[in-house]
């Protein structure tokens, strides 16, 4: 067996792991989705009721529920929070720290991905916006933006897992380093919503998928430190 | 001593480029005296990524080579920088409200680039000051530098879409007091400005530098004493 | 505000600070080094 199937497996098993512990009732993912609805509500009413406005401003809403929810979210992929311990025995031995970074990383982005998609019909629905009829590029920019922040998240939730203060320090140094992403998929977004009248929906795209190569290799090749001495 | 020397050098320059900055070289025929916020402004922005560059690289040496000194300069690097840093947004506010009738312009690429800057090296700081032992910390804050410095082009060239494809009105640009075909006297006042900062960086991170080293001192004579004073307990017993 | 409080503003928070941290810098180095 090559390496990249190993490593693939490896991250793959840590992933399978992570979702079977999350289905099994943790019920942290209900609860995040349920805090990205008050999100909403409260931007409705501390935005609204000019629901010309609320439209206008949907698209930032829209990414700012998901982020502020994200960190949420991301809190629960906190390293040591195996119920076995089974990721601090993995570390011990000499397993690819990249594959480990992808295990989690691949839980966070489908948790963001599920929240993303939720967000979206949420919107849709509070602050009537059409996504049917810009579904598909609506789709491409959640799945691009859902990557980033589980990328960026696996990461800094490592290098805060053993940190006083972690509950504040992890968006903290989490969101900052978010805003090209929040930038890019408000403008995504607001492009695809109104049909891409500048034709800028294709360089926003880009920019997102450019942001999610460059955090995951960052979070790939330093994530070996983080497990050592982090 | 040479450190001495250096510092009351940049002292004087610091003082006559002020000098000539504030009272000698003559008001911008557009801009009137606000242009000359640039000269301190530009000069502080400049050392700020300066500043952050730093700390990314010895951020990477420090992992590599696992010497404490290179974790002392990343230090010295992200302190003096955050200063830098808020001087230049300060300087971009002072400079703006006269011009733009604003302190704050979204449409400014520069200014909101700065202002994440200053975001993810108070993040960095803070994270710092949250570990205790040396070896941890400097792991810790090497890989957020080295992050954080990734990000920073990604900011700045998302912002410049952002401003590009929204091309209003011209606003009134900083960028003039950049342009080459500035007046001659404008440029030197600006590459002076810059080279004096430059000198009083060069002093600060080298004292700075030595601060962290005799605080990382401290900490080990700390640490030892009280491993000692256990392990007398312990043998009193 | 005039033009030139701005400018003074300007001016004085960035050299005056620079000045400030120069001198904090050698109190903290002073007291470093006497093991406070």
């Amino acid at each position: 067996m090559s390496a990249p199937i190993i490593e693939a497996r490896i991250a793959l098993a840590i992933a399978r792991k992570d979702a079977v512990a999350e289905l099994r009732g943790r019920h942290a993912t209900v609860s995040t989705l349920f805090f990205a609805a008050i999100v909403l509500l409260l931007f409705g009413f501390a935005l609204g009721p000019d629901s010309a406005r609320l439209a206008d401003a949907a698209p930032g809403l829209l990414w700012l529920a998901v982020v502020f929810a994200g960190v949420l979210a991301v809190n629960r992929l906190h390293l040591l929070e195996t119920d076995d311990g089974a990721l601090e025995q993995l570390a011990l031995y000499p397993v690819p720290r990249r594959a480990i970074y992808a295990g989690k990383a691949l839980g966070g982005v489908a948790v963001m991905l599920v929240l993303g998609l939720v967000v979206l019909g949420a919107v849709g629905v509070l602050f009537a916006v059409d996504i049917g009829s810009a579904w598909a590029p609506l789709l491409a920019t959640v799945v691009l933006g859902a990557i980033g922040i589980g990328a960026v998240g696996t990461f800094y939730a490592a290098v805060t897992v053993r940190l006083r203060a972690r509950e504040v320090m992890l968006p903290l140094l989490m969101l900052p380093v978010l805003a090209p992403l929040l930038l890019g998929a408000v403008k995504a977004t607001a492009a695809a919503l109104a049909g891409d009248p500048f034709g800028e929906l294709g360089a926003w795209l880009q920019l997102l998928a450019a942001f999610d190569v460059i955090m995951i290799v960052a979070g790939a090749a330093t994530y070996g430190y983080l497990l050592e001495d982090g | 001593m040479k450190t001495r020397v250096l510092g009351l050098v940049a002292f004087l320059t610091v003082a006559t480029t002020t000098v000539i900055g504030l009272l000698v070289v003559p008001a911008d025929l557009n801009q009137g005296d606000a242009q000359r916020i640039m000269y301190p402004h530009v000069a502080s922005a400049w050392l700020a990524y300066l500043s952050f560059g730093v700390t990314a690289v010895a951020g990477i040496g420090w992992l590599w080579k696992r010497d404490l000194r290179m974790d002392s300069v990343a230090l010295a690097g992200a302190e003096i920088g955050v200063m830098f840093t808020f001087f230049a947004i300060w300087g971009g506010m002072m400079w703006g409200r006269p011009i733009w009738g604003v302190f704050w312009q979204w449409e400014d690429p520069r200014l909101t680039t700065t202002a994440l800057l200053l975001a993810l090296y108070v993040g960095y700081l803070l994270l710092r000051r949250l570990t205790d032992d040396p070896e941890r910390r400097a792991t810790r804050a090497a890989i957020v530098g080295v992050v954080a410095a990734v990000d920073i082009p990604i900011v700045h060239f998302s912002v410049e879409w952002w401003r590009g494809l929204h091309q209003t009105a011209t606003i009134a640009s900083p960028d003039r007091v950049l342009d080459p075909a500035a007046p001659g006297i404008f440029v030197l006042t600006l590459l002076g400005t810059v080279g004096a900062f430059t000198l009083t960086w060069g002093y600060l991170m080298i004292r700075r530098y030595q601060l962290a080293q005799l605080s990382l001192a401290r900490e080990e004579t700390a640490r030892l004493d009280l491993l000692m004073s256990v392990r007398s307990a312990e043998v009193a017993r | 505000m005039t033009d030139a409080g701005f400018v003074i503003a300007a001016y004085g928070v960035i050299i005056g600070g620079l000045g400030l941290y120069v001198v904090t810098l050698w109190r903290r180095i002073r007291a470093a080094r006497k093991g406070r």
